[in-house]
């Protein structure tokens, strides 16, 4: 029955405003949306340059990031650390154990995945769109800003897809953010470390807002890719 | 007086030799269609002249000014405007379509404003600007994308067969807009089969055969 009584503690707490429950939740969607926002503009800028320029070392690079998709988020984690930690590389910043890192970290994963699905979105442009930019006597940057507008229903669902990836992965915040509580501890993290304590409660509560937060980001996805293909 | 004129345009596929042209003269002002059998090369033709495909070699001229074709020069963008068989039409409106050009040549807003009414009355477009351009005919397309040429007032304007797979309705519309791009300052190219096109009054021939220009 431990389990009903936890369920029900969880509702309570879910709805009783609980600060630090919240707290949490605010940590998860801070660094996720701050990292959302670094990585869009690079991740994007660089899948339109791999959709629009050849240069050399183009076909590595569009190899790389289809291999980095798949990158174990913990493995990420694990160089960050080498390289935050007090004998790594950047040690003299004191990143390690910050909410920065934890960014730093959520960024270097979304990018792949900003890169392939915006790479995707842009080839599969109708070429005569840029065609019509080009002989409307549009300069560059008009129309790459044309062209990802006209792709621009495919793009959010890169951002989604990204968005999704971030918001739930666990084995990089932890091992660059240490789950200190009111500082670097965000839902997975909670999640997995306090609910081993025996905070059950506070386990499913967030869990079920983890879920719901999947679950719109999800939708939106599923929305704009059906908005792509109109 | 020569406004376009093109020497020694080769354009090869593969082996394959599409055509080699010794010359080919545009005047201001004039009017041509420009025929040939299918696969004889003027879409191509059409698509270097305007600088989005490249020609095995050759030069040009506009109007006393000599040029390359690769890099194609950014002047010469301005004044040449090529519009596809199949019309692309951005996912904005319709009157973000005709002020595109207008846009890219930073024209100021009011000024911008009163060209794209002009140029929507220009193709009789008024009822159909609440209409998202991917929902228009191909006709009313077609419509779209001569307004946007029509409203840069370009030196040079390049139609990819404007009357193919039209309805005959839509047919005789878009052959009314052509006869009044002829009246403008305008040197108008129209690659097409449409026997109506072909014999619009004041309208010279070229013709696409055997990689040359008959005229
Ligand atoms: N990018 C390309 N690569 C290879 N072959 C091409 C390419 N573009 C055109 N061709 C070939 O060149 C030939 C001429 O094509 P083009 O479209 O210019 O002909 P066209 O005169 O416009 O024909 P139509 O009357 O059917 O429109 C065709 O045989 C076509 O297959
Ligand atoms: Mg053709």
């Amino acid at each position: 029955m431990a389990l009903v009584d936890a369920s029900e503690a969880a509702l309570r707490l879910l709805f009783s405003g609980d600060p630090e429950l919240w707290g949490i939740v605010a940590v998860s969607l801070s660094v996720s949306l701050r990292a959302m926002l670094l990585a869009m503009p690079i991740g994007i800028g660089i899948g339109y340059l791999l959709a629009t320029v050849d240069f050399p070392g183009r076909r590595m690079l569009i190899v790389v990031t289809q291999g980095l998709l798949a990158s174990p988020t913990v493995v990420v984690g694990l160089i960050l650390y080498l390289l935050l930690s007090r004998q790594g590389v950047f040690g003299q910043l004191q990143l390690l154990f910050t909410q920065t890192a934890m960014v730093i970290g959520q960024v270097l994963i979304a990018l792949p995945v900003l890169i392939a699905f915006s790479l995707a979105a842009i080839q599969s442009a109708d070429p005569r769109a840029r065609e019509t930019a080009i002989a409307l006597g549009a300069a560059d940057a008009r129309i790459a800003w044309t062209l990802l507008v006209e792709v621009r229903f495919a793009l959010m669902a890169a951002v989604c897809s990204a968005f999704g990836r971030v918001v739930s992965e666990i084995g990089c915040s932890l091992m660059v953010g240490g789950n200190i509580a009111g500082v670097t501890r965000n839902i997975p993290t909670a999640i997995a470390l306090e609910t081993s304590k025996g905070e059950f409660a506070q386990g499913i509560a967030l869990g079920i807002v983890l879920l719901l937060v999947a679950l719109g980001i999800n939708s939106a996805f599923a929305f704009f890719q059906g908005e792509s293909r109109r | 007086m020569s406004l376009l004129r093109v020497s020694a345009l080769a354009k090869s596929f593969g082996a394959r030799r599409l055509f080699a042209i010794d010359e080919l003269t545009l005047l201001a002002g004039a009017s041509y269609v420009l025929t040939g059998e299918n696969g004889s090369g003027k879409t191509t033709l059409l698509r270097i002249m305007a600088g989005l495909e490249t020609p095995d070699g050759g030069v040009g001229h506009y109007r006393s000014r000599r040029f390359d074709w690769q890099p194609y020069p950014d002047w010469l963008r301005r004044e040449v405007i090529y519009v596809h068989q199949q019309p692309y039409l951005f996912h904005t409106s319709i009157a973000q379509n005709i002020a595109y050009g207008l846009c890219a040549r930073r024209i100021d807003r009011r000024r911008r404003e009163s060209l794209v009414a002009g140029a929507i009355a220009w193709a009789r477009l008024e009822h159909l600007l609440a209409t998202p351009p991917q929902k228009l005919s191909g006709g009313e397309r077609q419509r779209v994308a001569l307004a946007r040429a029509w409203v840069l007032a370009p030196a040079v304007l390049l139609l990819d067969e404007p009357t193919a797979s039209l309805d005959a309705e839509s047919r005789r519309q878009t052959i009314e807009l052509l006869r009044g791009f002829g009246s403008a300052r305008t040197t108008t190219v129209i690659a097409c089969h449409d026997r109506d096109v072909i014999e619009l009054p004041d309208v010279r021939r070229l013709d696409l055969a055997g990689g040359q220009i008959v005229v």
